[in-house]
C-alpha cells in the first residue's frame, strides 16, 4: 500500500526526517517515537500536505511528488491530525457532512446516508445535532474519526489520537481503530507505547527523524532481553549512565524499581525480568542515543 | 458548499460590515445637507467598503480552525479561494447596495459619479483590488494580520498620495472612479486594476499550493 524510499524533510535549519525507508501493508501499523521524532511530519507528508525534501513516496501506486498522485491519494485518505481543529458552531452531523462535500461526495442523499453510518460507527448518533462546542475531548475525537471515515478511505492516518483522552475513552478509541482496520491500512502515530502494544502487529520506531526499528511488538520487546531488572531496596542510588528507572513502586519499607539498560553491576537482589514492549522501546532509545 | 462556507466563516465577516453600514446610515440620517450626504456616501462606498474587504479577505482562508483537515481533502485550491472570497464580496456587495438604496430613499443624488453601473464599478474595482491584496499578503507572509496590514497600507498610501498617483500612475489609482469619475482614462484604470487583482489572486492560488507554510 505505502512505499517510502529515501525520504528526507528539512525545515530551514531543522532536519525533521532523514533517509526514511518504509513499506506498509494493510492492517494496523504503529508509528512510535518520542516528541519531535518526526512522526507528525511523516504523517503530513503521507497526507499530501507537506512536500518532502528528497525521496519518493507511493501510496497504492500513486506518486506523491505529482499533483495528480497527491489528489488520487487524498481521494482514498482519511486523516485525523494531531491538532484537531473543528468548527465549534457546526453540529457533529454538519461537520461530517461538510467534510464529505470537501472530499467530493456530491450526491446529497448518498452523503446523508454515509454521514448517518459513520456517526453510528463512532456512537454519536444520539448527539448528531448537537454543536461541537458542547462536546468533550473524546467526543470531538470521535467526530474527527467520523469525518476521516466518511469517504470510506483505504488509508486512514491518525496522529496521536488518544492524547488527552481519559483511560476509558482511550480504550474505546483503540478498539474502534482495530475494528476499522480490516482491509484498510491504518497508520497510528503515537508516543504512547501501550496504544501500539494493544493494537498493532507491525510497527516502526522513529527517533530524530530516522527509522530506528521496524518489526513486531514482540521483536521490539526482545531488544531489552537481558537488560531489565527488578530491584527492591530501601533506596536506589542514581542509576548508572546508560540505565533508566522505568518504574518505582513504594512498598511498606522499601521501593521496588524496574531498571532497563546495560547495568554492569546490578548487585545482589537484582532479578532479571522479562521485558515488556515499553522496556524494549526504552532500550532502543538508549542504544540509539 | 456556500451554506457551509458561511457557517464556517468568522462571525466578524458579517458583523464588521453591518456595524460599519449602520454607522454610516446613522451619520447620513443625522446630517441633512445634500452635499454632505453625497460626500459621506462617496466615502463609504469608495473608501470604507474596499478597506473592509481588504482586511476581511486577509482572514478569509487562513483563519480556519480546520485548515489541516481541509488541506487533506482533494478540494482544489481555486475552489477554496472562490468559496471564501465570494462570500465576503457578497457581504460587502449587499451592504453597498443596501446603502445606495437607503441614500436614494433620502434623495441623495449619485449622478455626479455617473450612471448606476459607473457607481457600482467605483466601489467594486477597489474592493476587488484590496481584497486580492489582503489575501495575497496573508498567504505570502503566512499571517492574516500581515495581509490586513498590506491592504490597510495600500489603502492609506493611495489616500495620501492621490495627487502624485494621478500625475504619475493614474491607472493604478484605486479611487479614481469615486473621486475623478469624469477622467477619460477611468475605464483604462479600472481595467488595469482588475488585471492587477487577477494577478494577485493568481499569486494567492500559487501560494496556497505550499500548504505546509500555513500549519
Amino acid at each position: 500500500m505505502i512505499e517510502i524510499e529515501g525520504l528526507s524533510k528539512a525545515y530551514r535549519r531543522t532536519r525533521a526526517l532523514s533517509d526514511v525507508h518504509l513499506r506498509v501493508g494493510p492492517g494496523m501499523f504503529g508509528l512510535l517515537g518520542p516528541n519531535g521524532a518526526g512522526k507528525t511530519t511523516l504523517m503530513r507528508i503521507l497526507a499530501g500536505i507537506v512536500h518532502p525534501t528528497h525521496g519518493t513516496i507511493r501510496v497504492a501506486g500513486n506518486d506523491l511528488a505529482t499533483e495528480s498522485g497527491k489528489r488520487a491519494t487524498k481521494a482514498m485518505l482519511g486523516y485525523l491530525p494531531q491538532e484537531l481543529g473543528m468548527y465549534p458552531d457546526l453540529t457533529a452531523a454538519q461537520m461530517v457532512d461538510y467534510m464529505a462535500i470537501l472530499k467530493g461526495i456530491g450526491d446529497a442523499a448518498k452523503r446523508r446516508r454515509r454521514v448517518a453510518e459513520v456517526l453510528e460507527m463512532v456512537a454519536l448518533t444520539a448527539v448528531a445535532d448537537r454543536r461541537i462546542k458542547s462536546f468533550s475531548g473524546g467526543m470531538k475525537r470521535r467526530v474527527g474519526i467520523a469525518q476521516a471515515l466518511v469517504n470510506d478511505p483505504r488509508l486512514l492516518i491518525v496522529d496521536e489520537p488518544t492524547a488527552g483522552l481519559d483511560p476509558e475513552e482511550r480504550i474505546r478509541f483503540r478498539n474502534l481503530l482495530v475494528r476499522l482496520a480490516g482491509d484498510r491500512t491504518v497508520i497510528l502515530s503515537t508516543h504512547i507505547v501501550e496504544d501500539i502494544g494493544q493494537t498493532c502487529r507491525d510497527l516502526a520506531v522513529l527517533g530524530r527523524g530516522s527509522v530506528l526499528f521496524r518489526g513486531s511488538p514482540a521483536e521490539l520487546s526482545r531488544i531489552a532481553e537481558g537488560h531489565v531488572w527488578s530491584v527492591t531496596r530501601p533506596q536506589l542510588d542514581e542509576p548508572e549512565p546508560g540505565t533508566t528507572i522505568v518504574s518505582m513502586l513504594h512498598l511498606a519499607d522499601a521501593v521496588q524499581y524496574r531498571v532497563v539498560g546495560a547495568w554492569n553491576d546490578p548487585g545482589a537482589g537484582a532479578l532479571p525480568t522479562p521485558p515488556s514492549l515499553e522496556d524494549g522501546y526504552v532500550r532502543l532509545m538508549q542504544t540509539s542515543s | 458548499m456556500i451554506r457551509y462556507a458561511w457557517k464556517t466563516s468568522r462571525r466578524e465577516l458579517l458583523w464588521f460590515p453591518l456595524a460599519l453600514l449602520f454607522f454610516f446610515v446613522v451619520i447620513v440620517a443625522m446630517l441633512p445637507h445634500p452635499g454632505v450626504r453625497f460626500t459621506i456616501t462617496r466615502g463609504y462606498l469608495g473608501f470604507f467598503v474596499p478597506l473592509l474587504a481588504g482586511i476581511t479577505a486577509a482572514y478569509a482562508v487562513l483563519d480556519d480552525p480546520a485548515l489541516e483537515l481541509r488541506f487533506a481533502t482533494k478540494t482544489r485550491h481555486a475552489q477554496t479561494l472562490l468559496a471564501r472570497l465570494s462570500l465576503l464580496l457578497a457581504v460587502q456587495a449587499a451592504c453597498a447596495i443596501a446603502f445606495q438604496l437607503f441614500v436614494a430613499a433620502l434623495g441623495v443624488d449619485l449622478s455626479p459619479l455617473g450612471g448606476v453601473l459607473d457607481v457600482q464599478r467605483a466601489w467594486l474595482v477597489p474592493t476587488l483590488a484590496l481584497a486580492a491584496a489582503g489575501l495575497a499578503g496573508s498567504l505570502a507572509s503566512a499571517q492574516c494580520v500581515t495581509g490586513a496590514f498590506v491592504a490597510g497600507a495600500v489603502w492609506l498610501v493611495q489616500l495620501l498620495m492621490k495627487s502624485w498617483l494621478l500625475a504619475n500612475g493614474p491607472r493604478l489609482y484605486l479611487f479614481m472612479g469615486i473621486l475623478e469619475p469624469a477622467r477619460a482614462d477611468l475605464r483604462a484604470s479600472q481595467g488595469v486594476l482588475l488585471a492587477a487583482s487577477a494577478s494577485a489572486l493568481f499569486v494567492a492560488w500559487l501560494l496556497l499550493h505550499r500548504q505546509e507554510r500555513y500549519l
